[in-house]
């Protein structure tokens, strides 16, 4: 009996061309009903593509799909949820102003008053045990809530299948573990569940099944308590994938940057003050700022970069000098060197080549500006340095940056400043959107360049890249920053609730805490 | 048959180049169709209008006359819109550098010598500049829009000139008109060709194309100004100040619409008159576009946008069309070129049609 049921959702022989890109090629997978089944793959794998195919937002050039054995015709997102396909996407479409349950009213498609509507909210908060208030403003809501909104609006279309598109990377800990709370519920009451994701150990505890893609291909479906993190991300990026040596026993020297006291206002009406921050950072060190995003972190890299000033010069001290009110420039060439996380139109300019990239922030350091006079043919050369030693796909130092992946960018940008041999860097989310075997260069990079002597502040929302590669960590939560901690004795624990700061329920959430990541937590995809 | 735009990998070099020239071209056209549906002879007043100027040789000299300010102008706006920082109002500072070379002159009437000339050119210069720090300061103290504050600047800089010629500065031997004593040998323009028009005018707007065109891709201060305008985020991590770079670049557009008018008032002008205003100003908007915000872009720019003048002169006489038409050519050629630039970063695609969906 059991094997003549349909799967909820069957693909077939999937292609879909873009110009220039094969993004998925002859993709065949089915899901099961009440199956939570990952969908994984690096960067550009195709996935993003494969499920807007089934949410009706793009149409395969080739293949079919099948919906409980019929053929699937979504030919819309509106067609598709109608058949009972809901997903949650990436990036949240809420508006800040509105209430929780104001926000709900506009994401449905049919009339329904809002006394209804709310009673029926209430009733799946309460049937899936989400806390969240209806009538809260979004804007005080933390990202797990926001989050939360988003899966009661998929939820109250009683869906077959949901979609979560990366749904863990702005969550806390305990934020993570409550959703996966919730999905196994969803799953074991027959709804399907695609998890879209490129973290491994969440897929190893939550999924039954994973589809792994590369280039656009199916590589391999296994079942992931099976694999170890290091196999499927193999199986991912297609080789080998080298762990990061940390270098052990690595010597501390001197103080090379010193951040004592620093207050700034908000910068603007969505910005957050930081207030009276506090570490230091010697050399050979790294220092690792964990984070939920939005706490501050965008701030504080600009008050280290430059781009902000502090109140007093004293503020911030790099290598014994106060430079709290100078130039990015004079910063620069002080020693320290610092990349913002947007990379298109802050750490790069999208519309100039790679060289031009170049002069943006090494022209100093580097000597690619020589009495007022760019030097071209040194630029380029300097591009062309960087592209061959990390490994940068690009056709050459006049490429646009705007024409790299995300990447291939990040990489180039990263090593424009290690390049440049900072005494100290700040990086923010050094390997946000960046593939496997990319991520795992860049924190090489990293951690060579601390061996080397450089000290070095990682601001990221990636709890276990900060583990793997930092010496000391902190939390920043809503402008402050929480006293610095060895990570060798850090818990997990500690750190999310210090994630969590004054926003949730992490009180409660606390005790059902994740098992500290297996030491494969060192193999970052 | 259905078309729409996709957008391409990358900005489309190709049609960055070519827009302008279809823009200019397709001027002609619906030019022609137009002025035939009003009742005019359309097609002459294309032919009168774009190629009689250049097929006359006699109106050659007319075209470096009128090209040489529209360049110079046209030039530094383009400094200043690369920099994303929108002078509307050179038409103004050029007023202004034309009065404070008339000022120099009128100071220096009875004497002679080679310094007088520079003199003129560099308070014209300084005249235009100090006109647009009003809106330059106005801009990064206040965040008041440049765009409003130089334009209306304009009205008033018309009005300081009418004051002037009308007033204090009326000559006393031009039986009531309105307008200054002629300027002496040494403070009018040397003419470069012997019995030509020509004046110093041209030479030097071909000088400050090149000398713009060497700083804004050679220099750290071009790089500056195209960084500040086109990422201004990552201008400040770059160290570039969002601030020094608005002030530079707004008095760079003043300083050279200020020029402009020196050249004016000591060339094809020789005294100040109420007249004096001639709309290159606005008109060198249109050359800097045009000219894709490039100097050497502007340069042949400017000599299209002559060409429309001496042309539209040409066309009165000829075929009765009135001046008003080369206002509507030049306006069609801006309208068309800012149109097509969405080819730059957009292709047109044509749309299948699956057949199964043809019927719904």
């Amino acid at each position: 009996m059991q094997n003549e049921v349909p799967p909820r959702l069957e693909m077939t022989g999937i292609t879909k061309q873009f110009p220039g890109v094969l993004a998925n090629d002859d993709v065949s997978f089915a899901i099961k009903r009440g199956e939570i089944h990952a969908l994984l793959g690096e960067n550009g794998a195709g996935k993003s593509t494969l499920v807007k195919m089934i949410y009706g937002i793009m149409r395969p050039d080739a293949g079919e799909m099948f919906w409980d054995g019929a053929p699937l015709k979504a030919r819309n997102p509106k067609e598709a949820r109608r058949l009972g396909i809901g997903m949650v996407f990436q990036h949240f479409s809420l508006f800040e102003a509105l209430t929780v349950l104001e926000n709900i009213a506009l994401g449905m498609d049919g009339g329904l008053s809002s006394r209804a509507l709310e009673a029926r909210v209430r009733e799946v908060l309460k049937a899936y045990k989400l806390t969240l208030d209806p009538h809260r403003v979004v804007s005080t809501l933390s990202v797990g809530e926001r989050q939360r909104i988003e899966i009661v609006r998929a939820l109250l279309l009683n869906p077959k299948l949901l979609i979560m598109d990366e749904p863990t990377s702005v969550l806390t800990p305990q934020e993570v573990t409550q959703l996966f709370k919730t999905l196994r519920q969803l799953a074991s009451e027959g709804c399907s569940i695609l998890y879209i994701s490129h973290k491994l150990n969440e897929i190893k505890e939550l999924c039954d099944t994973a589809t792994i893609l590369r280039g656009g291909k199916v590589v391999d479906e296994c079942d992931p308590s099976k694999e170890t993190s290091k196999s499927m991300a193999e199986k991912m990026i297609g080789g080998d994938l080298k762990a990061v040596a940390k270098g052990a026993e690595r010597q501390f020297g001197e103080v090379q940057l010193a951040v004592r006291g620093l207050s700034l206002g908000r910068g603007h009406d969505f910005g957050t003050a930081l207030k009276d921050i506090s570490f230091s950072v010697h050399s050979g060190e790294i220092f690792g700022i964990a984070g939920v995003a939005g706490n501050g972190q965008n701030e504080l890299l600009a008050a280290l970069s430059g781009e902000q000033h502090a109140k007093a010069d004293g503020v911030i001290e790099l290598c014994g000098k106060p430079v709290g009110t100078s130039e990015p420039s004079t910063r620069r060439k002080a020693g320290l060197c610092a990349v913002p996380e947007e990379r298109h139109g802050h750490a790069a300019v999208p519309d100039y080549s790679l060289a031009n990239n170049g002069i943006l922030t090494a022209r100093h350091r580097r000597e690619l500006v020589r009495s007022g006079l760019i030097k071209h043919s040194a630029s380029h050369d300097f591009a062309d340095e960087i592209i061959a030693e990390f490994g940068v796909m690009a056709t050459g130092s006049k490429a646009t940056a705007g024409s790299l992946s995300g990447g291939n960018l990040q990489k180039f940008i990263m090593g424009r400043e290690i390049l440049q041999t900072p005494e100290v860097l700040v990086i923010s989310q050094p390997t946000w959107g960046v593939d496997a075997g990319a991520a795992a260069f860049i924190h090489q990079a990293l951690v060579d360049m601390a061996q080397a002597g450089s000290a070095i502040v990682i601001i990221s929302q990636d709890l276990d890249e900060l583990l793997a590669l930092s010496d000391t960590l902190s939390v920043i939560n809503e402008g402050v920053l929480s006293a610095p901690m060895d990570v060798e004795n850090a818990s997990i624990e500690e750190i999310g609730l210090l994630m969590g700061g004054v926003h949730g329920e992490t009180a409660d959430s606390a005790k059902t805490l994740p098992t500290k990541p297996e030491a494969e937590h060192a193999v970052q995809v | 048959m259905q078309f729409r735009f996709e957008k391409r990998a990358e900005p489309s070099r190709i049609m960055l180049y070519a827009t302008p020239v279809a823009a200019v071209l397709l001027t002609m056209v619906l030019g022609a169709i137009i002025f035939t549906i009003i009742g005019y002879d359309g097609i002459g007043a294309v032919r009168e209008i774009f190629f009689t100027p250049l097929t006359n040789s006699l109106k050659w000299q007319d075209l470096a006359v009128k090209a040489a300010p529209l360049i110079i102008i046209g030039v530094g706006l383009s400094i200043g819109y690369r920099a994303n920082v929108w002078n509307i109002g050179a038409e103004g500072q050029y007023i202004i550098g034309g009065l404070a070379a008339t000022g120099v002159a009128l100071l220096t009437q009875n004497m002679s010598g080679w310094w007088i000339l520079p003199l003129m050119g560099i308070a014209g210069i300084a005249g235009g500049a100090a006109y647009v720090a009003v809106p330059a300061f106005l801009r990064v103290r206040l965040k008041v829009n440049e765009i409003l504050t130089t334009l209306m600047l304009t009205y008033v800089a018309v009005n300081i000139l009418n004051y002037l010629v009308f007033g204090p500065w009326k000559s006393p031997t031009s039986f009531g008109q309105p307008q200054t004593v002629a300027f002496n040998e040494s403070q009018s323009l040397p003419y470069i060709i012997e019995g030509t028009i020509v004046q110093a005018g041209a030479p030097i707007a071909i000088i400050v194309a090149l000398v713009a065109w060497f700083v804004m891709s050679r220099t750290i201060f071009g790089f500056q100004i195209n960084t500040v305008g086109s990422a201004p985020k990552a201008a400040a991590y770059a160290g570039f100040s969002a601030n020094k770079t608005i002030l530079l670049a707004l008095f760079i557009s003043g300083g050279l619409a200020g020029l402009a008018g020196m050249l004016e008032a000591a060339g094809p002008f020789g005294r100040m008159v109420p007249q004096f205003p001639s709309n290159y100003g606005f008109t060198a908007i249109i050359v800097a576009f045009l000219g894709r915000l490039h100097p050497i872009g502007v340069l042949f720019a400017g000599i299209v946008l002559a060409i429309t003048f001496v042309g539209g002169e040409v066309a009165q006489t000829t075929i009765a069309l009135p001046n008003a038409a080369v206002g509507i050519f030049q306006a069609m050629m801006l309208f068309l070129l800012l149109a097509g630039d969405i080819l730059i970063r957009y292709r047109v695609v044509r749309v299948v049609v699956a057949k199964g969906r043809e019927a719904t």
